[in-house]
């Protein structure tokens, strides 16, 4: 367990509502980011998203609610006025291209006329030594590749000094391996210069590693809010087990309570399972998640509280991982198991045993903080 | 669910082959050459490289609308090098799917097979049952519009597959859907070349896409192949140092062999950063010609250990600790060499806390991967030319 530090709150939203042409896109959001955070919002297309960092920032109003910046209210201010950061994934069209490096990322300094020249210079040295690009300084954008580029966008945020930033989804736009570059970079950038972030991205493995605070967002709604590992490890909704991370889904019905575990009928059979929170109600029917990492294979597989024969129908090696894609008998869809390392004791169409604890295949009451969310919809996730 | 007849008579012919293609564009740029590559009937090839590599080029002299300068492309015996695209017995699927905006599920999954000599009836059975498969039974009347992206990606392969091309030639087909849709329509993406026996050829920059979906991987790099073969030996045995660094991740040491070990297995290597024990497994050239040479040696981040067991010893400085749910920790470290400073990357399935900010790590002569050769192109800059910067 981390140190408990006391922080100041640096932005809170209440009960924020927006919608588009009479559609709902916001549904009450509250939420609340403490000073020096990195809060990571994630979601997949048309969950609200950017929607709601669009808000934040002021270039979107809103009907209902409230947004608070370092405990001021700032709903009525004008975008310019809240001394907000912001970065957004098509850097290109951002940056003035007949200008140097040096002279955009100045560009908004000079403009605003309160700053005097050596205090511009000393600010712009400084950005763009921390995002390691000081060589590009005399050089015009098209001149830098797509990761320099957008880190002369973040070096014209930066440079404003603001205490809070708001990321569009920046490194959607780059290369696979940049990317990946990239989230150790910003990681870096946040911890030495100490401002709070807000994160938009539908890429969970980004979100996983930058965040501090993670928002889960799911048509409109805050579905979970916790560090990555809180909502990773103990999902509050079925939605949130399988959106975050990959999460191999049974249906089942209660029949029994056994202590304070479920007993289940299940397409595969009697299935014993721990509820997340209350357990369901006997005659009920609730969905089981089981990580594919949390799935025993072959002899592992004998002494778990559950198991099946499985076929395997794909077996791919990633380098780091084998995931196999198994077909279940009466189970209309496959299910996945990852291993660490290269396993080469099963084949392509072998007939194998897994199993699973019932404290790795849980059972979710609640299917997600949306009233419209089905059974269905979250096969579909 | 129907397992494919892998019976069949074609199944030991070579499905595709591309033999020393050239392409210069007119003005003057080499984008590919002088490639050969070829991919057996009903395998699943994945070509990536960096932007610039050539790759694109390469899939649309398959495509038929980039005249190769040089060069053959045969597929299934037959030289297509020259023959008009609608002849090659291919089909397409694009990142931005190309629907017909106007035409509903069903039309659209039609249109190839109207064109071709169908009767009706057999069309009906191919266009029900390819839709069964892609499970689109239930939305053949809507318009592409009202689909979702997964969805209308789906009816853009049915399109294409319902005609039974020999090839299927995708370029990028996810590049621009969710994380999520991606990760899912990569399972699908496998499930359908299971079910069918078509050649899938296709282009990406995403190496793990490249790794989850390859039977068989072409790295390319500046117009040229670096390595083609099996994930696995792509992996585990990469030809080069680029190949090496491109797939998958890689801390990268450079280095003169200044003796060897234990009967040639283990090379011993000078580099700024002390002298370490390397595998010689990977190599071409006879342990004792190594002696006194220049090479590179790549420890990919899972087998790097925070203890120094195998006389392998790195004092690095942590820098960063990233616990990633599901994937156990990352640790970025630094170096410190006689010429500068290197990042080191260590990766553990389970969570791992350094217990102070300097450590020492190591890791076994066998799972240190010897490269002779940096690249294929000349003169790359492993850093520049991989990432970009």
């Amino acid at each position: 367990m981390s140190v408990t530090v006391e922080r100041e709150t640096a932005i809170s939203i209440d009960g924020l509502r927006k919608s588009f042409a009479g559609e709902p896109v916001l549904c009450g959001i509250d939420l609340s980011i403490d000073e020096g955070e990195f809060c990571v919002v994630v979601g997949s297309s048309g969950s609200g998203k950017s929607t709601l960092l669009k808000c934040i920032s002021g270039l979107l109003s809103f009907e209902w609610g409230a947004v608070f910046v370092d405990g001021e209210d700032v709903t009525n201010r004008s975008v310019e006025t809240r001394d907000i950061g912001f970065v957004f994934q098509d850097f290109e069209d951002r940056l003035f291209p007949h200008m140097t490096v040096e002279e955009n990322v100045a560009f908004g300094l000079r403009e605003a006329e309160t700053y005097d020249a050596a205090e511009i210079s000393r600010r712009v040295n400084e950005a763009l030594q921390l995002l390691s690009i000081s060589e590009t300084k005399t050089s015009l954008p098209s001149e830098l590749s797509g990761g320099q580029q957008q880190r002369v966008e973040l070096a014209r945020q930066l440079v404003r000094e603001c205490d809070v930033m708001l990321l569009d989804d920046p490194l959607a736009d780059l290369d696979y391996k940049l990317q990946k570059r990239m989230v150790l970079e910003i990681r870096r950038i946040h911890e030495e210069f100490g401002s709070t972030f807000v994160y938009v991205t539908h890429n969970q493995d980004q979100a996983l590693k930058l965040a501090d605070k993670l928002v889960v967002m799911n048509d409109g709604v805050v579905e979970q809010v916790g560090t990555p590992e809180e909502v990773y490890n103990a999902p509050e909704t079925a939605f949130v087990g399988r959106f975050i991370g990959d999460n191999n889904p049974l249906l089942g019905t209660v029949t029994e309570h056994d202590g304070d575990r479920v007993v289940l009928d299940t397409d595969l059979g009697t299935v014993v399972a721990e509820p997340r929170e209350e357990p369901p109600a006997v005659g009920e029917e609730t969905m089981v998640l089981l990580r594919p990492e949390d799935v025993s294979l072959g002899d592992d597989a004998g002494a778990r509280d559950n198991g099946s024969i499985a076929t395997v129908e794909d077996l791919t090696y990633t380098g780091e991982y084998t995931e196999f894609a198994v077909s279940l008998p009466n189970v209309t869809h496959e299910f996945q198991v990852r291993r660490p390392g290269d396993i080469r004791r099963f084949g392509e169409g072998d007939e194998v045993r897994i199993g699973w604890d019932a404290a790795e295949g849980v059972c979710y009451d609640r299917l997600s903080a949306s009233d419209s969310v089905t059974v269905d919809d979250l096969m579909e996730v | 669910m129907a397992a494919s007849d892998h019976t069949h008579a074609d199944e030991a012919s070579a499905g595709l082959s591309v033999d020393g293609l050239t392409k210069i564009y007119p003005d003057g740029t080499l984008a590919v050459d002088d490639i050969s590559f070829s991919i057996d009937a009903g395998d699943f090839c994945v070509i990536i490289g960096p932007s610039g590599c050539g790759k694109s080029t390469t899939l649309h002299s398959l495509v038929g609308n980039v005249p190769p300068t040089k060069g053959t492309v045969t597929l299934d015996g037959r030289d297509i090098t020259d023959a008009p695209t609608y002849r090659r017995d291919i089909g397409l699927v694009f990142q931005d799917f190309q629907l017909f905006p106007h035409l509903t599920v069903e039309e659209n999954i039609r249109y190839g097979l109207e064109r071709m000599d169908v009767s009706a009836a057999e069309a009906n059975d191919h266009v029900e049952s390819m839709a069964e498969m892609m499970q689109l039974d239930g939305m053949l009347d809507r318009n592409p519009a009202e689909l979702s992206a997964g969805q209308q990606q789906r009816v853009a392969l049915a399109r294409s597959l319902v005609l039974e091309p020999k090839l299927l030639l995708l370029d990028e087909p996810l590049g621009d859907m969710d994380y999520k849709l991606q990760k899912r329509m990569e399972r699908e993406l496998l499930r359908l070349h299971r079910e069918l026996e078509t050649t899938f050829v296709y282009v990406t920059h995403d190496q793990t896409q490249a790794m989850r979906l390859a039977d068989q991987m072409v790295v390319m790099n500046d117009g040229k192949i670096e390595h083609s073969g099996p994930v696995r030996e792509v992996y585990n045995r990469p030809r080069t140092a680029f190949t090496a660094a491109f797939v998958g991740d890689s801390n990268l040491f450079s280095g003169t062999v200044t003796d060897v070990e234990a009967g040639g297995a283990v090379a011993v290597v000078d580099t700024d950063f002390g002298a370490f024990r390397v595998s010689t497994a990977n190599a071409d050239s006879g342990a004792e010609e190594l002696v006194g040479r220049e090479v590179v040696f790549a420890v990919r981040p899972q087998f790097v250990r925070l203890d120094d067991d195998d006389g392998n010893a790195l004092d690095c400085d942590v820098d960063d600790v990233i616990h990633r749910s599901g994937e156990g920790t990352q640790i970025v470290m630094t170096a410190r060499g006689s010429e500068g400073t290197k990042q080191v990357q260590a990766k553990s399935d389970d969570r791992v806390e350094p217990t102070a900010d300097a450590v020492t790590v190591g890791w076994d002569a066998d799972d240190a991967i010897l490269l002779e050769r940096t690249s294929v192109a000349g003169d790359v800059d492993l850093q520049e030319d991989i990432l970009g910067e």
